[in-house]
């Protein structure tokens, strides 16, 4: 088995979850077995797996295995009379079941509860062996992994699940596609939106049509075999299996850190093919019924692509707007607030596939719509938690299609003809380049920045096919096209063929050609800055030649949405805040994170008392001073940073990439810079101002944190001046509880420093308050909060307090040099 | 579409025109135009008023300082020639281009380091950075902010320490940024 192959590379790491691995696999199979004993209510949802799925959108759902009933259901009735005790009419009396086996019961949350965790535990296997997981992508594994206990789940002698197209539509595929569209890099799409409409609507047909007509071609050989498969179900055959599938290419091109333009047309282009290959499907599907086709049913088709398309947009735009609306509101109840974004989308998506119209298109609007609203209004916390969520779902998701792709081929039935899938393979892929050579020599005319050759076949090379062409040939009716299992085969090859070996071939390819990598760097402000007057430059130059272009209508957009849209839907002050604002200010804490990083991180003295901290006992000075110090020059600089007017901001999301969720590595830090901070300042408050610290209780740390966490203060979301900005600063998560005590410490002894008496500069600072540490929002604090108390003046005043005689040192430049 | 006849420029003019900004002469004369659409009392040359008669610069936060690009060293009115050569810095950059094109990324850097560094000194000082700035944001920032942000920004693009960012430091500031893209016009080509 594999997983004791790997096992035997890391004996110690992949032991456990070797052991764990057996377990489940052992388990499932067995499971299945008792599982099949018909349930009396599953016995009558139960569907064989060659059954016609039905394709409303109300069909039961308490199937997820597609397991029949294989084994006569004599069994069960000798089994069970011990456990139905209604179902007795008294018959004989039996001893009372002291432990008792229902596995029925429970039946179906357990499987798909174990399903769930086989998916995750085959990710963290692959990460825990890194050596495969380097060379192969992680979608083939999984399609490995799905292979294999398909064959395992055989092998014991039951049927193995089939992955259920409703399943897939409607629970596997939305928070992948939610996921995508949330963190969709929107200034990207908008400016390439044309090639890459270009490449979704136009390719798709080109592929759809070729790809069909060259197969009805083929099947008209005689030669085959197949000359009974007419021109419409070629026809269908080649819509359902040309479109680019989202699943895949997001798998595969995550892992290879392509730049983000041919990252975004490729994968623009699967997610906005959705239209297209809904319309096509449904056109196909309902005239393979009538033998010819009328002029008016080609023109009512291509009405119903608009219809789709654009309808799907509508429904999204509709629905995101409510959310974005709804979350003006919710500050009062922070907890929920992720769940208004998901289920807002979520019934985006089902309200679009309630009218056949396209809901990865309204799911995609829906997160792009809501997004800058949403974003503005709800705090932090819930900012990270939808992130976690998404990310989390997608990837569960995703890992499970990949399995259950792998078990849906070894539970089909298949049919295998040579001829039909060699050459669907053979004309996919011809198609494509032919398509994508095509297009880009039509869409260079138009382009500012020409696609080269190179970028042209890495487009042409990442138009995989996944899950969603399967599912749509799952959802083919048998009596219609009785070809169903040999379109099922040829597609799944076709799905094998580009996952495996161009999945598997296109990182090599990159390095090899050399294609332009990401960008990892961030953003700086200059570049911000410089972006935003040349969008105005350019608005300007454009409205001089009288031109109504791209940046002409933008620059339209954005002043409707400042002076409308954003009053509505924006709850507060936030409404007001100029974009350059905000990138500002979280520049400048992760600067001053990363400085006092740079300042000598070292490890936190684990050994620091908190009672040290708030003696300011010269006799533990020589305790701190092991800390590594600060230099003046850059406690200044970092004081100076943070004591700046900093209005509440938030952290956006630059890029979108989902494995990496750790794009904050200020997370783990940031409970350690406040505490470094604090512990600067006092050092150098001890140091020169030889304060006499006011005799306050010692406090124990819960008490403290209890008592700065009852400041109702503390919660007041509500802003209260322009001048005087505020940030709230979230101490470390309940999971570091050290930091947690260490940094309350901190913070506690801060507020205990008098004002000092240096308070001619009247300057508005930092305000520094904790909230209870109970919720993890350690990667982005900020949160709104009033200003009002004395004691935040206090603290105020001791934080923005720069020392008896703030020399204004700037000669240290705020980047170190050589950094 | 018998440009020629309606430009009061002769042939060779044309010429000059031609190799100077690159424009095709079918650009010229829809630029020619716009320029005659713009020039109301045809007066044969632009005068402030007339661009500023166009409604949307007025609403553009450096809409004073792209007008004032086009009348060098202080004149009151541009002509024809002047106005092709502004927008020739927005041409689209095809393949390679020397650097001394009017549209090549150098003299599109050049043309927008010049919005910023109003009195000409070769650096955009503190004070010319605080400008735009409170320009583009508006009205809602404190001073103090933009002091801060300028600050910033100088301190990060500054590598000579002289407090202003020169030609050079702005350059390097945004090779990142795609700029042929970025400051062309497509309308332009």
């Amino acid at each position: 088995m594999q997983a004791k192959g790997f096992g035997v590379l890391r004996p110690l790491h992949g032991l456990p979850f070797v052991v764990g691995m057996a377990v489940l696999l052992g388990l499932l199979p067995v499971l299945h077995s008792r599982g099949s004993e018909p349930h009396r209510m599953a016995r009558m949802a139960a569907t064989p797996p060659s059954h016609i799925y039905p394709k409303s959108v109300e069909a039961p759902i308490e199937e997820i295995t597609s397991a029949p009933p294989a084994s006569p259901d004599v069994h069960p009735g000798a089994k069970h009379p011990a456990n139905h005790s209604f179902d007795g009419h008294g018959k004989k009396r039996k001893i009372f079941p002291v432990l008792d086996v229902d596995y029925t019961h429970v039946r179906l949350p357990f499987e798909i509860a174990l399903w769930i965790l086989l998916a995750c535990l085959m990710k963290l296997g692959f990460h825990v062996i890194p050596t495969i997981s380097g060379i192969v992508p992680e979608s083939c594994l999984l399609i490995v992994v799905g292979l294999l206990v398909g064959g395992l789940i055989k092998a014991v002698g039951e049927d193995p699940p089939i992955l259920q197209s409703n399943i897939f539509f409607l629970f596997l595929l939305p928070p992948i596609i939610l996921d995508a569209g949330y963190f969709l890099p929107l200034r990207q799409f908008t400016e390439n939106l044309g090639t890459i409409l270009i490449f979704a609507v136009v390719g798709t047909l080109w592929n759809a049509f070729f790809v069909g007509a060259l197969l009805y071609a083929v099947c008209q050989i005689g030669a085959t075999g197949l000359s009974h498969i007419g021109l419409l179900a070629n026809l269908l055959f080649g819509s359902i299996i040309s479109a680019v599938d989202p699943v895949a290419v997001l798998a595969v091109f995550e892992e290879i850190h392509i730049n983000e333009l041919l990252h975004i047309l490729v994968f623009g282009e699967s997610l906005l093919n959705d239209a297209v290959t809904v319309v096509l499907y449904h056109l196909f599907d309902e005239y393979a019924t009538f033998d010819k086709i009328t002029f008016t049913d080609i023109i009512l088709g291509f009405l119903s692509f608009f219809v789709v398309s654009l309808g799907g947009v509508f429904v999204g735009v509709v629905y995101g707007i409510i959310a974005a609306f709804t979350s003006r509101f919710t500050s009062h109840i922070r907890v929920i607030e992720p769940l208004f974004v998901f289920l807002y989308s979520y019934m985006a998506y089902l309200s679009a596939e309630l009218f056949h119209l396209s809901g990865i298109m309204a799911l995609i609007a829906a997160g792009v719509v809501m997004r800058p609203y949403v974003e503005a209004n709800i705090s932090h916390k819930s900012h990270t938690t939808i992130k976690y969520f998404l990310k989390m779902w997608s990837s569960v998701s995703e890992t499970l299609i990949f399995i259950f792709l792998g078990v849906s081929t070894v539970a089909g039935q298949h049919r295998w003809e040579w001829t039909f899938v060699i050459s669907t393979l053979i004309f996919c892929l011809i198609a494509r380049v032919l398509g994508v050579l095509g297009l880009t020599w039509f869409i260079n005319k138009f382009r500012i920045v020409k696609l080269t050759p190179k970028d042209q076949f890495i487009i042409a090379y990442g138009g995989l096919r996944g899950a969603i062409a399967f599912s749509l040939g799952y959802l083919i009716e048998k009596k219609h096209f009785d070809m169903r299992e040999m379109f099922l085969t040829a597609i799944i090859t076709v799905i094998f063929f580009t996952v495996f070996v161009q999945g598997m071939t296109i990182r090599p390819l990159v390095d090899l050609l050399a294609v332009k990598k990401k960008q990892e760097t961030k953003r700086s402000i200059n570049e911000e800055i410089h972006t935003q007057f040349l969008d105005h430059l350019l608005t300007g130059i454009e409205d001089i030649c009288g031109h109504y272009g791209h940046h002409h209508w933008k620059d339209k957009l954005n002043r409707f949405n400042k002076k409308y849209i954003k009053k509505c839907l924006i709850a507060g002050e936030r409404s007001k805040e100029p974009q350059l604002i905000a990138f500002y200010h979280k520049m400048e804490m992760k600067q001053a994170i990363e400085l006092v990083e740079s300042g000598g991180m070292g490890k936190i003295p684990s050994a620091v008392s908190t009672v040290s901290m708030q003696n300011i006992n010269p006799k533990t000075l020589p305790v701190e001073r092991i800390l590594p110090a600060l230099s003046k020059d850059k406690e200044e600089e970092i004081r100076k940073i943070l004591r700046n007017n900093l209005q509440k901001t938030r952290q956006r999301l630059r890029s979108y990439n989902r494995h990496t969720l750790v794009a904050d590595p200020y997370e783990e830090a940031w409970n350690q810079m406040l505490l470094r901070r604090q512990k600067a300042r006092q050092l150098e408050q001890k140091i020169n101002n030889y304060l006499t610290v006011p005799a306050h209780k010692i406090d124990s740390p819960t008490m403290s944190r209890a008592r700065i966490g009852s400041d109702p203060l503390a919660y007041d979301p509500k802003p209260d001046s322009e001048n005087l900005p505020i940030i709230t600063i979230d101490p470390a998560s309940p999971q570091s509880p050290e930091s947690a005590d260490l940094v309350s410490e901190a913070l506690k002894g801060m507020s205990r420093l008098p004002p000092s008496p240096e308070e001619d500069e009247d300057e508005e600072g930092l305000v520094m308050r904790t909230k209870e540490p109970s919720s993890p929002g350690t990667d982005d604090v900020f949160t709104p909060g009033a200003s009002d108390s004395p004691s935040n003046q206090r603290m105020m005043r001791c934080l923005s307090d720069p020392g008896p005689r703030p020399e204004p040192e700037e000669g240290e430049p705020f980047i170190p040099k050589g950094k | 579409m018998g440009a020629e006849s309606s430009l009061p420029f002769s042939a060779p003019d044309m010429e000059a025109i031609t190799t100077e900004t690159g424009f095709s002469q079918a650009n010229i004369s829809r630029l020619y135009q716009r320029f005659q659409a713009l020039d109301k009392d045809e007066k044969g040359y632009l005068s402030k008023n007339d661009l500023q008669g166009i409604g949307e610069l007025a609403v553009n936060p450096i809409g004073d300082r792209i007008i004032n690009a086009f009348f060098q060293d202080g004149r009151e009115t541009t002509d024809f020639r002047t106005f092709v050569h502004v927008l020739a810095h927005f041409r689209p950059v095809e393949g390679t281009v020397g650097s001394e094109n009017i549209n090549s990324r150098l003299s599109k850097l050049k043309f927008a380091f010049q919005l910023y560094d109003q009195d000409k000194d070769g650096k955009i000082s503190r004070a010319e950075l605080l400008q735009v700035l409170r320009m583009m944001i508006g009205i809602q920032v404190t001073d103090e902010q933009l002091e801060s942000i300028t600050d910033r920004t100088i301190q990060e693009a500054d590598r000579d320490g002289d407090d202003a960012i020169s030609f050079e430091e702005f350059s390097k500031s945004v090779e990142k940024l795609n700029i042929e893209q970025k400051m062309s016009l497509r309308i332009l080509k």
